[in-house]
This record gives structure tokens, sequence and C-alpha cells, in this order.
């Protein structure tokens, strides 16, 4: 069927409303098409991830849009950026031309009236998106957690499209935006696993590994999560899914708004594939993530996606008033929000006291900074795990946050639990 | 030398004309993390097709994988002429469609983007010759060895 637009949506494709709107325009159109979508709906809100550099088209494509009079349909916040805009010493000098230009992009995209959060968890501020609305992630674990644990819809936009959605308001309905692409399709229990691991932290980002590696491109549904995890959980087995894998969309039956129950998960159709998982599906995931070899721990990296002050306040009660060994560096990305929010309870200025060096706007693992991150690191994160040895000179090595407080304090690795033998 | 050539139609993603030499890629890839743009390399050590260079030929991949940077890499590439001289895809693929487009109106390129069936895509083998035309006609011609 062919693409349905409106008499709105045709002024902008035939620049009669400037060339800005015209290029944003063409570039749906063109997805639309790709998509094999027959109509385009309207977006409230988008996270804009074009904002990380990765080269000068990425500078021309905004420059373009901005000399041509470009204003923005929704509220847009933006991911990450390759460099911390508050904190320059991040990145390596040598690479100025880079870093110039990636700060260039950051502030142009200011200037296009993104509101500038410069986070991967945006879904921690304040007004944030609500159950059922359209909108447009880019970041991966954004995406997973904003269909997932909001109920809000969104398939994975990458760079300009997120753009070109913002400024037109628009989007193919394609997808993930379309119920019948949201049942769950593979079923996954959990409740074989013993309850004092379902209890670790460290429990959702292996889960979320393992899923990743299993559902391939269908949505699955998790039976067996403990009713009390939380939103740091949920981010977490977002995250970790949408790195070892593909997973925008899961469900876990009884927690997220899709899934109140299985049936209602599966949208009435049978369960035609199940899984159970194990104690060693989640070993396995674990040893993926890096075993712990005989190296000198070097460091510690925590905040990946940004840490929220639920995990601030987390840290906190664990370090209890010790300091991080001074033989190791320890690094801890978040939002600017959340930063302030900390700031507020005193937690910034006891943790940096403590040896602890917070970063705001970007990530460790892709962010080789000066006096940074080298050796044998040990993380809470299974996606900087699952990420971070491929683009820094680091090796992996994944605990709880009490198991990465305690390694951090004591110097060495201290894996307290079901640690791998 | 006697040569042999088949053709097969495709569906048009970004319509354009090119001719090259064909780089196929046993698996798919990601344009951000596992591509370098600016020399146009494949730099993910676990890719079967690790260190090569896709400048100038008829990129022949499944579809792109993971990050939403894929475009920006690819808008890149092309920016800097390292990038492909046209993309031929086992699957509709989004994102190289819309980095492909964007490069094409920022730079004043042609560089098409057409997706063929799984199974005509694994017809094609490295160091063919290639020519898409504008209505999506692939030709494919190969030396006899």
């Amino acid at each position: 069927m062919a693409l349905q637009l409106k008499q709105l949506d045709r002024d902008r494709l035939e620049g009669r409303l400037g060339k800005a709107q015209r290029f944003a325009m063409e570039t749906i159109v063109a997805a639309a098409r790709i998509d094999e979508a027959d109509a385009l709906i309207d977006i409230s809100f988008a996270h804009i991830d074009a904002c990380f550099y990765n080269g000068r088209a990425h500078l021309d494509f905004v420059n373009y849009m901005l000399a041509h009079g470009a204003t923005l349909a929704v509220p847009s916040w933006t991911n990450n950026g390759l460099v911390s805009l508050n904190d320059l010493s991040l990145r390596d000098p040598l690479a100025s031309r880079e870093m110039d230009e990636a700060r260039q992009l950051m502030q142009a995209y200011v200037r296009l009236g993104c509101n500038p959060v410069w986070t991967c968890a945006p879904y921690q501020l304040p007004d944030r998106p609500a159950l059922g609305d359209h909108i447009v992630g880019s970041e991966s674990n954004a995406v997973s957690f904003y269909n997932s644990v909001i109920g809000a819809r969104t398939n994975k936009y990458g760079d300009f499209l997120d753009v070109c959605a913002a400024i037109t308001g628009r989007v193919p309905f394609s997808k993930l935006h379309r119920d019948e692409y949201r049942a769950a399709q593979l079923l996954i229990d959990v409740s074989a696993i013993p309850t004092r691991i379902r209890d670790d932290d460290l429990f959702y980002h292996l889960l979320g590994h393992a899923i990743g590696r299993i559902s391939g491109d269908l949505v699955p549904a998790i039976v067996g999560l403990p009713a009390n995890c939380d939103e740091d959980d949920l981010k977490a087995l977002s995250a970790a899914g949408s790195s070892s894998g593909s997973v925008p969309l899961f469900h876990a039956v009884g927690i997220t708004p899709e899934a109140a129950t299985l049936d209602m998960a599966f949208q009435g159709k049978p369960v035609r594939q199940s899984i159970e998982l194990s104690v060693g599906d989640l070993q396995r995931a674990r040893d993926e993530l890096g075993r712990n070899t005989d190296q000198v721990l070097a460091g510690v990296a925590l905040g990946t996606p940004h840490f929220s002050l639920t995990e601030f306040a987390r840290l906190v009660a664990l370090l209890d008033g010790r300091s991080i060994h001074p033989d190791l560096i320890c690094y801890l990305t978040t939002s600017r929000h959340v930063y302030r929010q900390a700031q507020q309870r005193g937690w910034i200025e006891a943790l940096q006291n403590a040896g602890v060096k917070i970063i705001t706007d970007t990530c460790t693992y892709f962010s080789p900074a000066i006096n940074g991150l080298r050796g044998k690191i040990m993380t809470n994160s299974a996606k900087w795990a699952y990420y971070a040895p491929g683009m820094l000179p680091v090796e992996a090595v994944i605990g709880s946050l009490r198991e990465c407080v305690e390694s951090a304090v004591g110097g060495e690795v201290v894996l307290d639990q079901w640690s791998p033998t | 030398m006697t040569g042999q050539g088949f053709s097969f139609s495709s569906w048009i993603l970004i319509p354009g004309q090119a001719d090259g030499m064909a780089l196929t890629l046993d698996d798919t890839l990601s344009f951000w993390g596992g591509f370098d743009p600016a020399d146009g390399e494949i730099i993910d050590v676990h890719h079967p097709q690790f260190g090569e260079r896709v400048g100038g030929r008829i990129l022949c991949v499944p579809r792109s994988r993971g990050s939403a940077g894929t475009p920006g890499g690819i808008a890149e590439t092309l920016r800097n002429g390292s990038g492909p001289a046209a993309f031929v895809l086992g699957e509709r693929d989004v994102n190289i469609g819309v980095g492909t487009l964007v490069a094409n109106r920022l730079y004043n390129l042609e560089v098409p983007v057409v997706a063929v069936a799984p199974l005509e895509l694994a017809q094609i083998r490295s160091g063919d010759r290639i020519t898409i035309d504008r209505q999506g006609r692939i030709s494919v011609s190969r030396e006899a060895v």
C-alpha cells in the first residue's frame, strides 16, 4: 500500500516550509518507504543520538539544518556526547581537532533547541514519556527501557533520522509503534534460579546478556523476576540485552506495563517457544563478560548507563565512609540532573573525597581519558564489560555493586558470591 | 578467457547508479564501533572480513547491526571518499538507507542502496564486476577461473 501523507507532510516535502523541513521530510519519507509503512504518525518526544560525534558529516548535517532555519517540533533531549562539556580533561589532547568538532557538534544541538541533558538514561529525569506515547528513542538501552519499562512506543532510530523526526514531529507508522509487533514471541523462565541470586543486582546484568544472546529478533517475555525489582534492575536488563543482542522490547510478566499477565504479554496468542534459564546460563554470561585474570586491578568503572539517584544512595551506603584504594582509579558516570540531586544530598562531595571521579555528559567506555582506564577494570555493568575491551586498552571483570565497592576499597578483585571458579 | 554473467532486479531503497567490484561480507556489520569511517576499514576483530577496506567497492552485506551510530559512520565514510560505490543488502535496512541519503544530499553524491533476497545476495562473490542502474537492475559478471 502506498504511503499516505497529510497536506502538512506534502508542504514540507515540496519545500513550502523551507529547505530544512524539506530535507527532514525527505528523510522521513525515505525511511517510511524502506520500512514499507503506509502512514506517518505524530510523536511527542525525541531522544537525540546524532549529537554524538563520529566525523565531520555529523557537523555538516546539523549545520545545514541550522543554516536553513530548522526548529524542533517536539521536546528533544540529548544523549551522551563523545566528550564532556563539563570536563575538558577527559579526552586525548593529541586528537584536538576531533575533540573541538565533538564539542561544536554538541553546542550545535543546543542551538537547534535541544534540552541539553546529555544522558543515556533520560528516563531517570522528570517529565518522561508515558504508556502508549509514540516517541523517538535512539540509544539502545533507552529504546529498550522506553518500550519495555514505560510502555512508550519507539523503534530504534539511528543518527539523522532521530533529528529529522524531531524537526517534523513525524515518524513512519511501523514495527514497534504498532500493537501487533509488541506481542511476546518467546517465554524465558528464570524461576528455577535460586532467590538469593535473583535478589543480587548483578543478576539483571547477566540475565540481560543471556537474553540478548538467545532472543534473536523475537520479543521475549520473562517470568520469575522478583516482584521487588526496581528501575535500576530493569535499566541493567535493558542495557545488557541491547549490547549482547538487539532487544528493543521485552516484557517482564507481572512487572512491566504491557505484561500484567502472561496472556497479556503474548496478546492472547499461544506460547510457541519457551526457555528455562539456569545458574549455568548466568555463569556462562559472567564468563563471556570477562574472566578474572592474574593481572593487577587497575580501576573500577560505574554508571553505564548513567548512575541513578538510588544507585548513588546504595554506593554511599556500601562505601560507608571508606576511601578508594590509592592505587586504583574509580570512575562514575551520571547525568547532570542526577549529579545535582546527589550534590544537594552531600553525596558528590563525600564520594569525591573518598576518591571517586565523577563525570557527566559522556561515558567512560568510549572515552580514552588522560590518565584514563587501562589494564584490568572492574565494572558493575554488562554493557561496559561488553564494549570497553573493544575500545580501550582494558580487560573487564564484572561484579555486583557491592563486589565493585569492596574491590575498589581493597585494591584487588573481591568476588564473594557465586563467582566463576 | 570466457566468463559468466547474470542479473536480477532489486528493491530500490536509495536510487542511483554505480559500477565496481563486489566486496561481500559474510556477517552483519556495525558502522559505529566495527568500522573506521576515516579510511573505510572494517575494524571489528570478530568480523570475518576484519581488515578489509570498502572504498569504491559494491558493498554486499546482509544488513547493518546494533548502534544508532551506523548512519553517521556511513555518511562520514561517503563524505571523505573512503566509502563504497553502492550497497547491495539482503534486507530493507533503514539505517544504511538514511546514512546514504544524507551523504548523497549533503555532498551531491549518487550512491545507490538496493536490497535483494538473501538467496540472491549469496550468489554474489567478492571480485565480481557489478553494475547497478537507476531501475535497480543488478548485472553481475564474473571472469572464469
